[in-house]
């Protein structure tokens, strides 16, 4: 017993590698969370171009916030990110939970093909400007439906939503059919509530990627900039201004550039911790290989 | 089997065609169900693979031309344009690989130490989270905080006396901030898989270590770090794979003033096939790309393949 507490004890040396890993993990949050901190907080700051850095706002104001909801030229871009985002995911979820559906049928006719064509995606992409003549050639150009449609099924979702109804016990579906369910009405009463895990999973990733996404706006609609949304707004507002003299946003001050960047960090750090709680979860699913 | 087999050879009264039948018939309800998602797939993803054969076309404003077989390879190997963006890839694709793989794998070790668990949830809280900020909003964000107007970092060196630095805007400060930036957004993510695999050692080794005398390094040398090893080789490989991928991180922190060390391979497609519209030129470099992307996942695969005796894909 006395030779075994001598061992853990903690030796000088540990104690001192022990502090400065604290502090470096307290360095490394705080590189993290500094410009996140310093945009997000001077955007409530009348006076935050007075002051390198600062906590709590010296003098409390909505000012820049109200400015984005009064012009059109901002609110028209947040509403078009909203629909997109809403509307994007339904027809994501929709389109990929089908497929993975099907997909988990042991014995469907045609599986193997049917999984493959979908796997090939993974590897080989014919790139940019094929995928953007056939949206011209489809007449999708300048319509939201080109920035919905074209991610409409990502491949690695699909492996993850067939792995997860593979894992329903085959005897419910059968009881289900012996009940007299058509598959649609099985998908509906049985599958997707037994699968609300995967589903919420993969639902909050296709949301903050149609929240995230903006080059496909910048691709497929060009010649109508009023359905662009707020990410590409943003990049107007900020990026382009700062960098490239873009002065198409006069009125642009340092608060609206700090609001608005705060207005597209929201969303997702509101979907943020029920993504945390998954994304672990969803790398194990990964490993399951179907 | 065996039977069926003959049966199947021999092609008459060949049950299981029958049988193949009644059984799409019998799932023909799936099918439907299937079929946007199959619709998708044939538009949206295989439609463009007979697009390719523009690479081999003369395709611009004008419409779709001669077949000029592979003009447009040899136009692109040879213009600098070209190869500066192909270099200029290949130089930030791998020390981003460098640099990424020593972060992540030090920060994973030393998070493993942290016995406080809070804490240690908190922190990687922290570091998960910019990996799912846009591209848009890292580079705005980064925008504001490097500007010459008023920016934090631009602020501080003023107020040290040194001059101010324009970082996105300086060939010899844009690799730099713009290695800075995406190990900001990805490292901490980076640890996800590492942490797993941590996890996943036998405390029972650990006490074994420590029955025979050794120290805390002594363990992380002899135990930690061989159980990662084959982790660290597939992430490894699994990003020389992707060297080819970058570009919405270069999209929006590049601009003219720096495009000689900026420029990579995608940004010069889009800027050659929709800005200029020579589609044709650039659907050539794009396949040239997709081509080389392929065999590298391919042989990424395989190599992974060879060390766990699984595949990744």
């Amino acid at each position: 017993m006395k030779q075994n507490k001598s061992l853990h004890r903690p030796s000088p040396g540990y104690l001192v590698f022990r502090t400065f890993n604290a502090l470096f993990m307290v360095t490394l949050t705080l590189v993290i969370m500094i410009p996140i901190l310093k945009i997000v907080i001077d955007s409530f700051d009348e006076k935050a171009s007075e002051t390198v850095f600062r906590i709590i706002p010296e003098t409390f104001t909505l000012d820049a916030y109200k400015l984005i909801i009064s012009r059109p030229a901002m609110f028209r871009p947040l509403m078009i990110s909203f629909i997109t985002t809403v509307s994007g995911t339904l027809v994501a979820m929709t389109v990929t939970s089908l497929y993975a559906y099907g997909l988990a049928q042991k014995n469907l006719p045609g599986r193997k093909f049917l999984l493959g064509i979908a796997l090939v995606t993974m590897v080989f992409r014919a790139g940019m400007i094929p995928l953007f003549l056939v949206v011209r050639n489809l007449g999708l150009m300048n319509s939201l439906l080109a920035v919905i449609l074209v991610h409409a099924m990502d491949a690695y979702y699909l492996l993850l939503l067939k792995n997860f109804f593979e894992g329903i016990p085959v005897s419910i579906f059968d009881a289900a059919e012996i009940d007299g369910c058509t598959p649609m009405q099985t998908f509906i009463r049985v599958v997707l509530p037994l699968s609300k895990p995967g589903l919420a999973a993969i639902g909050l990733f296709y949301t903050v990627f149609y929240w995230n996404q903006f080059f496909d706006y910048i691709l497929y609609i060009q010649t109508k900039p009023h359905l662009h949304n707020f990410q590409v707004f943003l990049r107007s507002l900020v990026i382009e201004t700062d960098t490239q003299g873009f002065e198409g946003f006069s009125f642009a001050t340092q608060s609206l550039k700090n609001a608005a960047i705060t207005v597209s960090i929201i969303p997702v750090l509101i979907l943020y911790p029920f993504v945390q709680g998954y994304f672990v979860k969803g790398i194990n699913l990964g490993a399951v290989k179907g | 089997m065996q039977r069926k087999a003959a049966m199947a050879r021999s092609g008459s009264l060949n049950p299981d065609k029958y049988r193949l039948w009644n059984r799409v018939y019998k799932y023909r309800m799936f099918y439907l169900l299937m079929l946007p998602g199959f619709v998708y797939l044939v538009l949206f993803r295989y439609l463009p693979m007979l697009g390719l054969r523009y690479a081999f076309f003369d395709y611009d404003l004008r419409g779709v031309g001669d077949f000029i077989g592979f003009e447009h390879f040899k136009d692109a190997f040879t213009s600098e344009g070209f190869i500066r963006a192909f270099r200029n890839t290949l130089i930030l694709s791998s020390a981003n690989i460098v640099i990424q793989m020593t972060l992540t794998i030090t920060i994973s070790l030393l998070l493993n130490e942290l016995k406080n668990q809070v804490f240690k949830k908190f922190v990687q809280t922290v570091v998960y989270l910019p990996h799912f900020l846009s591209w848009v909003v890292v580079g705005a964000l980064f925008t504001l905080i490097l500007s010459r107007q008023g920016g934090l970092v631009n602020m501080f060196l003023e107020s040290t006396g040194q001059e101010l630095k324009y970082f996105l805007g300086d060939v010899k400060l844009w690799r730099g901030t713009y290695l800075f930036i995406l190990s900001w957004r990805e490292v901490g993510w980076g640890t996800v898989i590492f942490l797993a695999s941590l996890s996943g050692i036998d405390p029972q080794l650990y006490e074994a270590a420590l029955m025979d005398g050794a120290n805390r390094w002594k363990q992380m040398i002899h135990i930690t770090i061989p159980h990662l090893v084959p982790v660290i080789v597939i992430v490894l490989i699994m990003n020389l794979a992707k060297i080819f991928n970058l570009f919405e991180s270069v999209f929006v922190l590049y601009n003219p003033l720096v495009y000689k060390v900026s420029d990579v391979i995608q940004t010069y497609v889009y800027r050659s096939g929709i800005a200029e519209f020579r589609f044709g030129y650039a659907t050539a470099v794009g396949l040239f790309r997709s081509v080389i992307a392929f065999v590298l996942v391919m042989t990424a695969n395989r190599a992974a393949k060879l060390i766990r005796g699984e595949s990744v894909l």
